[in-house]
């Protein structure tokens, strides 16, 4: 355990005591993460800005039942994921966003033209936001955030043995991706 | 080895690679990726590949800029869930917004986070805005605040006053904002880079003085 984490469990035991500064202090440390982490999700910012504070308004909620047996971060990307699963879920039918619309690519150039106006770190980069939503998750999770395997298991609620066939196939992906672009890079 | 077995190798080696970069990986899984990296030539550039791949990302996270004002709103929406917070400044003047929250700070925060307050209102009724003290600078008017670096500071409850502002005036440090009702104050960081605001971060948190200290905004190049 690092002493940020422990830091941050001493914060959530003060919140359970009704510490308003101590949220506010969890706020200021892990909102920019959660916030793109529900974006990325979503991929609409105006939910990750509802998402975000209902997720700080949920630690308010729930420190006193948090019996820290995960680190606080994963704990709020728990929440964060089920709030944007529920979101989306109650979404669907009519939801359009209108920011995915306008990155959705416009087929005026073929991958191979794109991939050739820019270089590998933002071809690989514009790969990454391309896999699908359980790949890039967990490539976030990964990279990003930090998360160990089982930690990626607790936020999205699957086993360990998906976390590590998803990885596979996303890192399979990616360098298939940039391959066809022509950065061989030796895997898969 | 087989060449199929030695794949099924390379693909589990692979996947765990991300894990390893940040530093997550431990026990048996730990000790096949050091090993698969040791002995195997094409495992090094397989490394690079997932750093790259680790930049990618995280620039594809970093370029989400969350709202300025989300601290703000969520405050709101906490007190709406909780009740308002007791004290909030009253008046409408600097002068009595300041007396207000020195009024507002809870007893048994921070009675060294009250004096620095009061010493605020103190030298700025004194001096104009942007003036010197006599041991620390209070960030004046014509400071650009929008554009300065920032860490949010709370001091322990039994600091004492002099000690505070000769560690803020000995190192340039300036309070632009604060107290809040809970004893954070947002001290301007002079420092021209990142690493210089790290130090200057590293400097203020080993100070016996220093309760908390919260990164706020970096230099430019703070990514």
């Amino acid at each position: 355990m690092t002493a940020a984490a422990e830091t941050d469990r001493a914060l959530v035991d003060r919140v359970a005591k009704g510490d308003r500064a101590a949220v506010r202090l969890l706020f200021m440390r892990h909102h920019a993460r959660v916030y793109r982490f529900v974006a990325r999700q979503t991929g609409s910012e105006m939910m990750a800005d509802d998402i975000a504070n209902e997720v700080f308004l949920e630690l308010w909620r729930q420190a006193p039942g948090f019996e820290g047996r995960s680190e606080v971060s994963t704990w709020l990307l728990g929440i964060a994921r089920f709030k944007a699963l529920s979101l989306l879920r109650k979404k669907k039918e009519d939801w359009i966003d209108d920011e995915a619309a306008a990155a959705v690519p416009d087929g005026a150039d073929t991958p191979e033209v794109v991939t050739m106006k820019e270089d590998k770190a933002a071809a690989l980069r514009r790969f990454v936001d391309a896999l699908p939503e359980e790949h890039r998750t967990v490539i976030d999770l990964a990279y990003y955030h930090g998360q160990s395997v089982s930690e990626i298991g607790e936020v999205l609620g699957i086993p360990v043995a998906t976390v590590k066939t998803r990885m596979f196939y996303a890192r399979k992906k990616l360098g298939e991706a940039l391959k066809a672009a022509g950065y061989d890079r030796g895997w898969p | 080895m087989s060449a199929a077995e030695k794949m099924s190798r390379r693909d589990e080696m692979e996947t765990l690679l991300p894990f390893y970069l940040n530093g997550s990986l431990e026990g048996s899984d730990l000790e096949a990726v050091e090993e698969w990296l040791a002995s195997d030539p094409s495992a090094l550039a397989a490394l690079g590949e997932a750093e790259a791949e680790f930049s990618g990302t995280s620039a594809a996270n970093e370029a989400i800029r969350p709202p300025a004002d989300a601290l703000s709103r969520f405050a709101k929406a906490l007190d709406a869930e909780a009740g308002p917070a007791a004290g909030k400044p009253a008046g409408s003047s600097w002068l009595a917004q300041a007396w207000g929250r020195f009024m507002a700070v809870p007893v048994g925060v921070a009675w060294a986070a009250a004096a620095v307050l009061l010493a605020l209102i103190v030298v700025q009724t004194l001096v104009q805005p942007g003036g010197k003290g006599k041991d620390f600078e209070i960030a004046g008017a014509e400071d650009d605040l929008a554009k300065m670096p920032f860490a949010l500071v709370k001091f322990k409850p039994d600091a004492k006053m002099s000690d505070i502002s000769g560690f803020l005036g000995s190192n340039g440090l300036k309070v632009i904002g604060g107290p809040t009702t809970d004893g954070v104050f947002r001290l301007g960081i002079p420092a021209a880079d990142a690493a210089g605001y790290t130090r200057q971060l590293g400097l203020i948190a080993a100070q016996p003085f220093t309760e908390t200290v919260i990164e706020g905004r970096k230099p430019a190049d703070g990514g």
